[in-house]
């Protein structure tokens, strides 16, 4: 069961490095998510311990882990469409976020 | 003195007597310390590693999408404020929703706020709750009365029925929004009663009338045509809401390494 929930794990981290590696090289997204999804790779592969894994992970049950990873996966392919590593589409109107009015 | 109290109605007269006799003389002790040592105002506590865990996390936040947030900061109440451009809205959400450092999956509130006096009209906030990091998030962005602003509907369920409130009170027009109707006014309302510019009284009254025995609306007629309140106080009402002189730092999204929340 454990090897199981581990090599969906694995799969999801691989999915999600290949769907990084399509944005620009300079990306924050990118930046980040790999080295969030490098570091939990490296405890996916070298911890065979599930329950150890968890607390190396510190996010949660390998479940939610998977669930995570599967919102990132997902995140990610949305991310290479709206491109929000470009600068800013339109400054805001003087004032707009001026308070007190 | 009240626990006195309770003592004399549960026990005997004579021996609570002394009981209240000696709180009372106690608590004069007490009064006369207080007025000798002078306590210092109360003031709220600045808990510095909140704010600078939720600056470091705006920054974060800021760096990663650049291209929708024009603002972050941090209020005084340690709270985490962005500010999008109307265009980014799903993009925020979703990903707020999704990313693993934030993961900010329940949608709290939405709503809407009327400045008149601004170019764009409405402010509309998005209050994000993240369990897995139990930490709160808002999101602010603007709007006028014509320019349709994207439904969070796709990202966050809870969104469809304040929509229909921001809708129906506000009149600020969401796309591809699944339902969009009336959801507090009633049927046949015109018009969208927070709206600065709504009166107070609104347009027409409602009421049974006996003679047709049935509900009547008319417009309505107040005794006095206008009538001018002068309640303005001579003080400054709200001190604390002067501008600052010094205003708040802007956090922008800067080279330092955010931390993980």
């Amino acid at each position: 069961m454990a090897g199981l929930l581990k090599k969906r794990l694995q799969i999801l981290y691989t999915k999600l490095l290949a769907a990084l590696q399509t944005m620009p090289r300079d990306a924050t997204y990118r930046k980040h998510t790999e080295q969030l999804v490098n570091e939990r790779f490296h405890h996916v592969r070298t911890e065979p311990n599930v329950e150890k894994l968890e607390e190396k992970i510190n996010c949660g049950q390998i479940e939610e882990v998977i669930f995570q990873a599967e919102c990132e996966l997902s995140l990610s392919r949305k991310m290479a469409e709206w491109k929000p590593w470009e600068p800013l589409i339109e400054e805001p109107p003087a004032d707009q976020w001026k308070w007190p009015v | 003195m009240a626990a006195a109290l309770v003592r004399f109605v549960r026990g005997g007269l004579g021996r609570s007597f002394n009981i209240a006799r000696s709180s009372c003389l106690l608590q004069q002790q007490i009064r006369a310390q207080s007025v000798s040592t002078e306590s210092p105002p109360t003031i709220r506590p600045k808990d510095a590693v909140t704010h600078n865990q939720l600056a470091a996390f705006g920054e974060y936040v800021a760096e990663m999408m650049p291209k929708y947030i024009q603002q972050v900061q941090v209020t005084s109440f340690n709270e985490l404020e962005v500010m999008i451009h109307p265009n980014g809205v799903i993009p925020i959400l979703t990903f707020l929703r999704d990313h693993t450092n934030a993961q900010f999956r329940n949608m709290i509130d939405l709503t809407a706020v009327d400045i008149p006096t601004r170019q764009n009209r409405f402010e509309i906030v998005y209050n994000l709750l993240s369990l897995r990091y139990n930490s709160r998030i808002r999101v602010k962005t603007y709007t006028d009365e014509l320019t349709p602003l994207d439904s969070a509907v796709s990202v966050h369920f809870a969104a469809n029925w304040y929509e229909r409130e921001v809708w129906d009170m506000f009149g600020v027009f969401f796309s591809n929004h699944p339902d969009l109707r009336r959801i507090l006014t009633d049927y046949g309302f015109e018009g969208h009663p927070l709206r600065k510019d709504f009166p107070l009284s609104g347009y027409v009254e409602v009421r049974y009338d006996d003679e047709v025995k049935r509900l009547v609306v008319e417009p309505i007629e107040l005794a006095q045509e206008m009538r001018k309140f002068d309640l303005n106080t001579p003080w400054e009402v709200f001190p604390a809401h002067r501008e600052l002189k010094e205003p708040a730092p802007k956090l922008e999204a800067g080279e330092n390494a955010p931390e993980k929340k």
